[in-house]
C-alpha cells in the first residue's frame, strides 16, 4: 500500500463512519414506524389462547415493561441500544444481541461464501468476453450464467437437495455428521453454491465486469502495455477488475442477504435471514430492529470495502 | 431504346444505415428473443380475454388432481385442485406484467427525477438526496418487503410498488453518474453557453441522448427481478394470493411435490419463469449492444 | 406450532373420572431393554421451554417430557395420580386435598445436591401462574380456585371458589420448583428457567444446540421408573417436505404430525408406521351473523347443503377423517351420533335461497332486494398451507355453481386475527378451533361472548342455546351434562351458525424400531416414558 493513500484513507474511514452511524439512525426509524403501523402487536402473540382483552394486554405492557407512546419507545430502545443493549426477544426472552451475533456469523458464512462462489462463475466468464469477444468457448458458458440467475432460488435449492440426497443416499443433517456420514462435510457447501449461483446476480456481475473491463482493455495504456509487451492483466488489474468487483459486490449485498431468507428455510439454516422472518410475522420488535441494524451494518460494511479499495488505487481522488 | 443501369448502385456509408443493419446478428437475436418474449406476454392478455385458452384456469376437478402431463384434456397436467397447468401457465405472466410496469415506472420516474435533481443542483441537495439512496439501499429490500407485505396487505401491487423504491438508488446515481460525466466533459456547459433552456438541456440531451440505454436496460432489469422477488415471496407465503395465479406461486404449489419425485408441477413454471427473464436480460444486453453501437466480438 | 393451518384457541378442560385411585410406584421392570436415541422432528421451534409461559404446541409437547402434575391422564383417558398419590375431595366439591409423593427428586443442576418435591412447590408454582406480572396464557383456566394452603410438607389444600363438574382433571399442570427461578414472585420470559427448565419428569433438559436442536436426556432418579429411551432430541424444520424427507433417510425417526400429503408416502414404506391419533380439533367455516345477508339460517343452511364435504375430504385428505354435524369432534363424549350431518344437495341449496328470498341475477349471482349475495371470505395465510387452500378454492367453487359469490381473501396472522376478533371486519372465515380434552363451546356461542377479543367472532345470539348452555354449566351430574350437549349439538346443527366441516385423522410417522408406542391424542408425549427400542436396533 502507497504511503501517499493511508492518509486519504484515514479521512474517508471516519467520514464513513459518521455516514454510516446517521444511517443505522435512518434505518432503524424507518423500521421501527413500518413495525408501529402495522396491525397487530406482540401481545396477541403472547396470550394465544387466551382473549386478549384489553386489561390482559394492558398488563403485559406493563409487565414487559413498554411505554405507550410510540416516539418513547423508540427514544428508550435507542437509548438502551447505544449502550449496547438491544433487549431481549419478545417470543423467547433470550438477549437480541447475543441471538443476533450468533445467527449473523451463520449467515455472514452463507453470504460471503455464496459471494466468492459468485465471483467464481462470473469472473471467467466476463474476463474472456472482455478480452476475446464473444467466442464459440464462453458463449455457452455466459448462457448458463444467464439461464442460473433466471431460476427461482428456492426451486434450485429443492433441485440440489434432491440430486444430493439420490446420488448419495443420505440425508445431510447440518451442523451434526454422526452415522458414518463420511459426505456429510458436503452438506456445508450446498447452500452456499445454491445462493451463490441462483441468487440472479450472476448475469449482471458478468455484464458489468465485462464491459468495465472491456472498456479499460481499450484505453491507450493498455494499449502501450501491450505494445511493450507487458501483461496486460497486471495493468487493467485495478481499474478494470478490483473497483469493478468491489463495486458490484458492494452494491449485490442486500440481494444476497434477501436470498439468504429464502435458502435458509430451504435449508434449514440457522441464520438472520429465518429469523428476521419468524420476527416479522411475530412482530417481535427488538429482534427485528436488531436484524435491521445487523444487515444495514453489512451493508455499509461492503460499500466502505469499496471506496477503501477506490482510494488505496486512486488516492488523488478523493 | 436501350437503358442502361446503373454502374454502381449507391453504396451508403456505414454511419447512415439504420440501425439494425449496423448491429451484429447476435445482438439482434438477442432482441429478436425479448420482443417475441413481449409478444407472448400480449397474447396471453389476447388469449384470455378471448377465453382462447385451452381451459379454464379456475375449473377444479377434485377427481384428477395433480395429474401427470398427458391427462386427457390436459396437456401438462392438473394442480393441487386440479386445475390445468398449462391455462394457468399461460395466465400466470399477467400477474407480473401490470404490476412490473408499476415497479419500472416508479423507479424510472422516482430515479431520473431525483438523479437529475441530485446531478444538476449539486450541493446541499444532492447530499440529501444521496443519504436517502443510501438509507433505502441499506435495507436488504426482502426483507424489507417483508415487513411491509407481513404487515400490510400481501397485494402485488403493494410489493411492486415497494419493489420500485427500492430500485430507485440504483437508478439515481446511474443518472447522477451520467450528468458528473458530461459535466466533466463540459457538455454542460457548452449547452448553456449556447443558450439552450435548462428543461431541453435536462429532458433532451441528458435524459434523451446519453441516458436512454441505461434507462432501457433497467426497465428490462426490473421487470426480470419483479418476477424473481414475487417467486420467493410466493415460497414464504406472501406473493400472489390464490386463486389468481402467478408462476411463483404454481412453482412454490408444484415444489411441495418436488421430494417425492412429481417435478413436473413446479418445473412447467419454473421454465417459464426462465424463458421470460431470460427473454429481458437478452433484450436489455442486446439494445444495450446495438444503441451503443458495441459490437459483442 | 401455533400455525399448523388452523387458528388453535385452546379452551377448557373438563376430564373424565372424578375420583383418584391409590398411587404405586411402577419400577420399570416390565422386561423392556433401556437405551438408544429418538430423534423427532417439529415443524417450527419452540419459543419458551417452561409450561408456564409457553402457548405453542411444540413447547407443550416438550414440557410432556420434562415436567409432572398432580395428576396424570392414562391410556384410557382415566385420571391417574402422578405428583400427587391421592387427593380427597370435601363432600360440598369445595376442598381438595392432595397427598404428595414422597419420592420425588428435581433434576439436579450442576454441581449441586438434588432437592426433594415438596408442597412449598406446588403452592409456589400456583403463585407464580396467577401472578399478574406473570405473562401465561392458563390464568384463566384456574380463576376457579380461590386459595391454596400448605397443610404440611406433602400435603396441599386447594378452595375452589363454587364447585366444579371434574375439577380434578385441572389439576395437571405442570409443577415448577420452588428454587427454579430467579426471580422469586413471577416468571419472566427473560429468566433463564425459560430455557434451563428443571423439574420432575422422565427427561431432563440437557442442552439446546446451536441450530436450535433440544436434547432431553432420561431422568435416572424417575419415580415412575427410569424411562427406557436414553434421549429424545427434537429437530426444528422449517420448511415440511424437508421433513418429511428426513424421516425417509433416516436423519430422524419420528414426525409428531404428518402432512396428509405425505400419507401415501410413508404408507407404502415399510419401515414406518403411521398411528393416527385423535386430535379433538374440527375445521369449520364461520359466519358473521351481524351481515343481514347471513343472519338469515335458511342462507347459511344452504351453504352447507352447496358443499360438498365428502368430497373434498376424499380428494384433499384421503378420506382419512370424519364429516362432523355439531359443534364437537367425534370423539368427543358430548358428540350426537344421532344427528346425521347434512348431505350434498346443491338443488336443495338454491331452493333454500329461493325460499329466503333470492333470486338469480342475471350474472348467475344471487340477489335479493337489489343485493348480491357476495360475500368476503378471510383466511390467514402461512407458509405451508395447501390443505387450506384446497378447501377454500373448492368452497368458493361449490358456492358458485349456486350463485353465491366468494371473494377470498388471504391475509397475515396477526392482521387476520384482528380483522376477525377486533374489527369483525369479513363475512365468512375458515378455521379451526382445537380443544383439550372434550368442550366446553360456551366461548363460542354464548350471546355473552360477543365482543372484542372474544371467541363468540360471529355475534351469533340463540336464547334457546344460551339457556342450555347456562343450564349445562350449573350441573354437576355428568350423565345431565352430556344430554344437554346432545341437545345442542342436534340444535346447533340445525342453526348452522358454522358450516361444520370434519375432524382430520391425525397421523404420528415413526420408524418401526420404536416399540409400545402410546399417543397422547393432545399431549402427544404422556406415555413416552414406556416406549423403547429393542437392544439390536440402538445406535
Amino acid at each position: 500500500m502507497k504511503l501517499a493513500s493511508v492518509r486519504p484513507v484515514a479521512l474517508l474511514l471516519s467520514r464513513e463512519l459518521a455516514i454510516t452511524a446517521l444511517l443505522l439512525l435512518g434505518v432503524s426509524l424507518v423500521v421501527f414506524v413500518v413495525l408501529y403501523l402495522s396491525p397487530g402487536d406482540p401481545f396477541s402473540l403472547l396470550l394465544e389462547g387466551q382473549m386478549v382483552t384489553a386489561v390482559a394486554r394492558e398488563g403485559m405492557r406493563q409487565a414487559l415493561g413498554v411505554p405507550r407512546a410510540w416516539y418513547t419507545q423508540y427514544l428508550l430502545w435507542l437509548g438502551n441500544m447505544l449502550q449496547g443493549n438491544f433487549g431481549t426477544s419478545i417470543r423467547t426472552g433470550l438477549p437480541v444481541l447475543n441471538e443476533i451475533v450468533r445467527v449473523g456469523i451463520n449467515t455472514l458464512y452463507l453470504t460471503i461464501g455464496s459471494m466468492l462462489v459468485t465471483l467464481l462463475v462470473a469472473v471467467p466468464i466476463a474476463l474472456s468476453s472482455a478480452r476475446r469477444g464473444t467466442t464459440l468457448l464462453n458463449w455457452p458458458f455466459t448462457m448458463f450464467a444467464y439461464v442460473v440467475s433466471a431460476l427461482p432460488v428456492f426451486w434450485l435449492g429443492y433441485i440440489v437437495i434432491y440430486i444430493f440426497m439420490h446420488t448419495f443416499g443420505l440425508f445431510p443433517i447440518l451442523f451434526r455428521f454422526s452415522r458414518d456420514q463420511e459426505l456429510g462435510w458436503l452438506y456445508f457447501l450446498l447452500p452456499i453454491f445454491v445462493l451463490g449461483i441462483g441468487n440472479g446476480t450472476i448475469s449482471e456481475v458478468v455484464r458489468f465486469l465485462r464491459e468495465e473491463m472491456g472498456r479499460v482493455l481499450a484505453e491507450d495504456y493498455i494499449r502501450t502495455a501491450r505494445a511493450k509487451g507487458a501483461s496486460i492483466w497486471a495493468h487493467s488489474f485495478k481499474e478494470g477488475f478490483l473497483i469493478p468487483i468491489t463495486e458490484i459486490i458492494a452494491s449485490k449485498i442486500p440481494f444476497i442477504l434477501g436470498g439468504a431468507v429464502v435458502v435458509e428455510q430451504v435449508f434449514n439454516w440457522p441464520g438472520m435471514g429465518r429469523m428476521a422472518w419468524q420476527a416479522a410475522q411475530d412482530r417481535d420488535y427488538p429482534v427485528i430492529m436488531g436484524i435491521a441494524i445487523a444487515a444495514a451494518i453489512l451493508v455499509r460494511f461492503g460499500t466502505l470495502l469499496q471506496r477503501v479499495v477506490y482510494i488505496m488505487v486512486n488516492p488523488r481522488s478523493s | 431504346m436501350r437503358r442502361y443501369s446503373q454502374v454502381s448502385r449507391h453504396v451508403p456509408e456505414y454511419s447512415e444505415l439504420p440501425f439494425w443493419k449496423k448491429a451484429a446478428p447476435m445482438e439482434l437475436a438477442y432482441v429478436a428473443y425479448g420482443l417475441l418474449v413481449l409478444a407472448l406476454v400480449v397474447a396471453s392478455y389476447i388469449l384470455g380475454a378471448a377465453n382462447l385458452l385451452p381451459r379454464d384456469p379456475q375449473e377444479m376437478d377434485l377427481q384428477l388432481l395433480m395429474a401427470p402431463p398427458g391427462t386427457a384434456g390436459h396437456l401438462l397436467g392438473t394442480d393441487f385442485v386440479g386445475r390445468d397447468i398449462l391455462s394457468r401457465l399461460i395466465v400466470g405472466i399477467q400477474a407480473y406484467f401490470l404490476p412490473g410496469l408499476l415497479a419500472i415506472a416508479i423507479a424510472l420516474t422516482l430515479g431520473t427525477f431525483f438523479g437529475v435533481l441530485a446531478g444538476y443542483r449539486g450541493g446541499r441537495i444532492d447530499t440529501a438526496i444521496t443519504y436517502a439512496a443510501n438509507l433505502i439501499d441499506s435495507f436488504p429490500r426482502l426483507v424489507l418487503i417483508l415487513l411491509i407485505v407481513a404487515a400490510f396487505k400481501p397485494d402485488i401491487y403493494y410489493i411492486m410498488a415497494v419493489v420500485g423504491l427500492t430500485n430507485v438508488p440504483v437508478l439515481l446515481s446511474l443518472i447522477k453518474g451520467k450528468i458528473q460525466f458530461l459535466k466533466e466533459k463540459d457538455f454542460i456547459e457548452a449547452a448553456i453557453a449556447i443558450g439552450l433552456k435548462s428543461r431541453a438541456i435536462i429532458l433532451k440531451h441528458i435524459l434523451w441522448y446519453n441516458c436512454r440505454t441505461v434507462l432501457i436496460i433497467q426497465a428490462t432489469l426490473g421487470m426480470a427481478e419483479a418476477i424473481l422477488i414475487e417467486t420467493s415471496l410466493s415460497y414464504l407465503g406472501f406473493g400472489v394470493q390464490e386463486p389468481t395465479p402467478s408462476w411463483g406461486n404454481m412453482v412454490q404449489a408444484g415444489a411441495n411435490y418436488f421430494m417425492q419425485g412429481k417435478f413436473w408441477p413446479s418445473t412447467a413454471p419454473a421454465l417459464a419463469i426462465l424463458i421470460t427473464i431470460m427473454g429481458f436480460h437478452l433484450l436489455g444486453d442486446g439494445l444495450n449492444n446495438i444503441l451503443e453501437g458495441k459490437r459483442s466480438s | 406450532m401455533k400455525k399448523l393451518s388452523s387458528v388453535l384457541l385452546i379452551i377448557w378442560l373438563f376430564g373424565f373420572v372424578m375420583v383418584l385411585p391409590q398411587a404405586k410406584a411402577k419400577p420399570k421392570n416390565d422386561g423392556n431393554p433401556d437405551g438408544g436415541t429418538l430423534n423427532y422432528g417439529e415443524y417450527g421451534r419452540p419459543a419458551t421451554m417452561d409450561p408456564i409461559t409457553s402457548n405453542d404446541m411444540i413447547s407443550l409437547r416438550i414440557s410432556e417430557l420434562v415436567f409432572n402434575g398432580l395428576v396424570g391422564i392414562d391410556e384410557k383417558q382415566e385420571i391417574v395420580p402422578e405428583l400427587a398419590e391421592r387427593a380427597e375431595i370435601s363432600d360440598d366439591g369445595l376442598k381438595y386435598t392432595f397427598y404428595l409423593r414422597k419420592d420425588v427428586i428435581w433434576h439436579p443442576k450442576e454441581g449441586e445436591e438434588p432437592r426433594q418435591f415438596t408442597a412449598d412447590d406446588v403452592i409456589f408454582t400456583y403463585n407464580v401462574m396467577m401472578h399478574p406480572k406473570t405473562i401465561t396464557s392458563l390464568k384463566v383456566r384456574f380463576e376457579f380456585i380461590e386459595s391454596v394452603t400448605k397443610i404440611d410438607d406433602y400435603t396441599v389444600e386447594f378452595r375452589l371458589k363454587r364447585p366444579i363438574l371434574n375439577a380434578l382433571a385441572k389439576f395437571s399442570f405442570k409443577i415448577i420448583p420452588k428454587h427454579g427461578l430467579e426471580n422469586g414472585e413471577f416468571l419472566k420470559r427473560e429468566d433463564p428457567f425459560v430455557h434451563k427448565p428443571v423439574a420432575t419428569g422422565p427427561y431432563m433438559l440437557r442442552n439446546i444446540t446451536g441450530d436450535h436442536e433440544v436434547i432431553l436426556v432420561a431422568n435416572e432418579d424417575y419415580f415412575q421408573g427410569r424411562p427406557h429411551i436414553n434421549k429424545f432430541i427434537a429437530k426444528p424444520f422449517a420448511d415440511q417436505n424437508i421433513m418429511s424427507q428426513a424421516l425417509m433417510f433416516n436423519a430422524i425417526d419420528m414426525i409428531v404430525l404428518v402432512n396428509p400429503r405425505d400419507i401415501p408416502q410413508i404408507q407404502g414404506d415399510k419401515r414406518f408406521v403411521l398411528q393416527p391419533y385423535n386430535a379433538l380439533s374440527y375445521s369449520f367455516f364461520g359466519y358473521n351473523i351481524r351481515n343481514p345477508l347471513l343472519a338469515d339460517k335458511r342462507v347459511r343452511k344452504a351453504i352447507t347443503y352447496a358443499v360438498n364435504r365428502q368430497e373434498m375430504l376424499d380428494s384433499f385428505f384421503q378420506g382419512q377423517g370424519t364429516i362432523i354435524s355439531g359443534p364437537f369432534a367425534p370423539g368427543s363424549w358430548a358428540y350426537n351420533l344421532d344427528v346425521e350431518p347434512l348431505p350434498y344437495d346443491p338443488q336443495k341449496a338454491i331452493e333454500l335461497l329461493n325460499e329466503a328470498g333470492f333470486v338469480e341475477g342475471d350474472d348467475g349471482i344471487m340477489e335479493k332486494d337489489g343485493e348480491k349475495l357476495s360475500l368476503t371470505l378471510k383466511v390467514p395465510i402461512e407458509k405451508e398451507s395447501e390443505a387450506v387452500k384446497r378447501v377454500v378454492l373448492a368452497f368458493k367453487n361449490y358456492l358458485g355453481k349456486i350463485g353465491v359469490e366468494i371473494q377470498g381473501e388471504f391475509k397475515e396472522w396477526l392482521s387476520w386475527k384482528e380483522d376477525v376478533f377486533l374489527n369483525h371486519d369479513f363475512d365468512v372465515i375458515f378455521a379451526s378451533w382445537v380443544f383439550d380434552d372434550s368442550a366446553d363451546i360456551t366461548s363460542l356461542f354464548h350471546s355473552s361472548e360477543i365482543g372484542p377479543w372474544m371467541n363468540n367472532f360471529g355475534a351469533y345470539t340463540n336464547q334457546d342455546i344460551d339457556g342450555l348452555i347456562v343450564e349445562s354449566k350449573l350441573t354437576l351430574d355428568h350423565e345431565k351434562r352430556r344430554t344437554i350437549y346432545r341437545k345442542l349439538h342436534s340444535l346447533l346443527a340445525e342453526e348452522s351458525p358454522y358450516t361444520f366441516l370434519w375432524t382430520l385423522t391425525n397421523y404420528a410417522a415413526y420408524h418401526k424400531r420404536l416399540r409400545h408406542v402410546a399417543i397422547h391424542p393432545y399431549k402427544f408425549f404422556s406415555f413416552a416414558d414406556e416406549w423403547y427400542i429393542p437392544e439390536q436396533d440402538q445406535q
